[in-house]
């Protein structure tokens, strides 16, 4: 392996989204190397989740560009035209970003195992038996070898959001988006899947995540982006984020953060 | 009872056009109105408008008015149909317009969270709908259509008037020439009841069981 990566596995270049009149990516610049942590906090409404849900192209993003490992994730060049990649296509390219998502969005109809094998399953095109042994694996890791065939609806938020978990990390994604997990989960289960969170950070998986918990931010991510109003308003390290707080914005930001006691 | 016994099976042959009737309906609605319900949510708005057009005016419409368009309009440009076939026909177009609707709303009522969990492990289109869309539609669509299911056997009552002897008329019938009506009115209720309540206890099972 390289220990110096030749290119970043994600890249934006001013990327920017409008839903209809309200233009709320405005133009973002970033950039995630191997192994990287990155947590983006900003107030809401900043684009934060946008920007996460256009890496997987779950939003369509107007200009600029995202390359998930020097690939266009949305569009193909066809002869100096921008193109919408095809489903199929973008079926492959998404693969490579898979998302946690706030509302857990587990398959309600499918087990615990059977979520988790689905995509290796139909996407990357694992036998049932490579699969099945995989989800075990993964669902056991993030510590519900108990619950393999328990339906989502037999399960409490935190075990549900570690199911969503296991199901995106199986998938062995080149980035795991984490779109704040934990902010649909009551207090007390906040913790068990942030340990499992923070143990695939320890391990050297690529994340990007969207979160509230600033605590958590400080505690697991290599960099932190502040994000307010659609730009990028800084870029840094945890301590210089949190500590010297170099920005009248975040300052603000952090201040209101901190006074609803998190 | 000598009496009833005699029209026991006049009854029971309108109780087996009852069946044909309603079952015929039934089945080649399912077969228009669910790739006609999932075009509504899937295709393309060339093809959704005028579906939209037709579940909409014909569920505006009652039931009997389409009955006699069918039977006594058509013939006005040529189309004549049979009694049985104009039944058809006309219960077939209401029942397929509900089963349009049922189905765009067991697809639509499916968070579209689901439909992003599902691009975001790398699904393409065929494969969101068979492993993740489809099973779930299915359980919200049981329910609403056992429903429509018995709403049609009770509907097909109305064919009796285009003459088709039906439990309805065969009931009618019968009463006309012994003149015992509320004995028999009784019988026949007691007919449709036992086709119907069966399935509104099944319905009642499925809504329990998936929701």
């Amino acid at each position: 392996m390289n220990d110096i990566p030749l290119e970043p596995v994600i890249s934006m270049a001013g990327v920017t989204k409008s839903f209809g009149s309200n233009q709320v990516l405005k133009g973002i610049d970033l950039a995630v190397t191997k192994g990287q942590v990155v947590a983006i906090i900003g107030p809401s409404g900043s684009g934060k989740t946008t920007l996460l849900r256009c890496i997987n192209f779950l939003e369509e993003y107007d200009g600029g560009s995202i390359k998930i490992d020097g690939i266009e994730v949305g569009y193909k060049d066809a002869v100096g035209e921008r193109r919408r990649r095809s489903d199929r296509d973008l079926a492959r390219v998404r693969s490579d970003a898979a998302m946690v998502f706030q509302q857990f969005n587990l398959f309600p109809h499918l087990t615990a195992t059977q979520n988790v094998m689905l995509g290796l399953v139909k996407a990357r095109g694992k036998s049932k038996t490579e699969a099945r042994q995989i989800a075990h694996r993964w669902l056991a890791r993030v510590g519900l070898s108990d619950k393999f065939e328990a339906l989502p609806s037999q399960l409490s938020g935190g075990q549900q959001q570690r199911v969503g978990i296991a199901r995106a990390v199986a998938m062995e994604p080149k980035v795991l988006l984490l779109d704040e997990i934990t902010s649909s989960l009551d207090p007390e289960l906040v913790g068990e899947v942030l340990a499992v969170v923070k143990e695939l950070a320890v391990e050297g998986r690529t994340m990007i995540l969207v979160t509230h918990e600033m605590a958590f931010a400080k505690e697991v991510a290599d960099r932190v982006v502040f994000t307010d109003q659609g730009h990028v308003v800084i870029d840094a390290s945890p301590a210089t984020i949190f500590n010297e707080q170099p920005n009248d914005r975040l300052q603000v930001f952090l201040s209101r953060v901190r006074s609803f006691g998190h | 009872m000598t009496i009833f016994l005699q029209i026991l099976p006049f009854l029971i042959d309108g109780l087996v056009t009852t069946l044909l009737v309603s079952g015929s309906v039934v089945l080649i609605a399912i077969l228009l109105g669910i790739p006609a319900g999932c075009t509504l949510v899937f295709g393309p708005i060339w093809l959704r408008i005028p579906i939209r057009l037709y579940a909409d005016f014909v569920r505006g419409v009652p039931i009997l008015v389409l009955l006699y368009f069918v039977y006594y309009g058509l013939p006005a440009i040529k189309v004549n149909l049979t009694s049985m076939t104009a039944a058809i026909v006309a219960l077939t177009a209401f029942k397929t317009a509900q089963i349009i609707e049922i189905t765009r709303g067991a697809f639509q009522s499916i968070p579209i969270g689901q439909t992003d969990a599902a691009k975001s492990i790398g699904l393409g289109l065929i494969d969101r709908f068979i492993q993740v869309l489809a099973p779930q539609a299915i359980r919200r669509f049981l329910p609403p259509f056992v429903n429509s299911v018995v709403d049609t056997v009770k509907g097909s009552s109305l064919v009796s008037l285009l003459g088709i002897v039906d439990l309805m008329l065969s009931l009618q019938q019968v009463i006309g020439r012994t003149h015992v009506a509320l004995p028999l009115y009784t019988i026949g209720a007691l007919m449709y009841f036992a086709i119907n309540f069966p399935l509104s206890v099944l319905s009642r099972r499925l809504e329990k069981r998936f929701i």
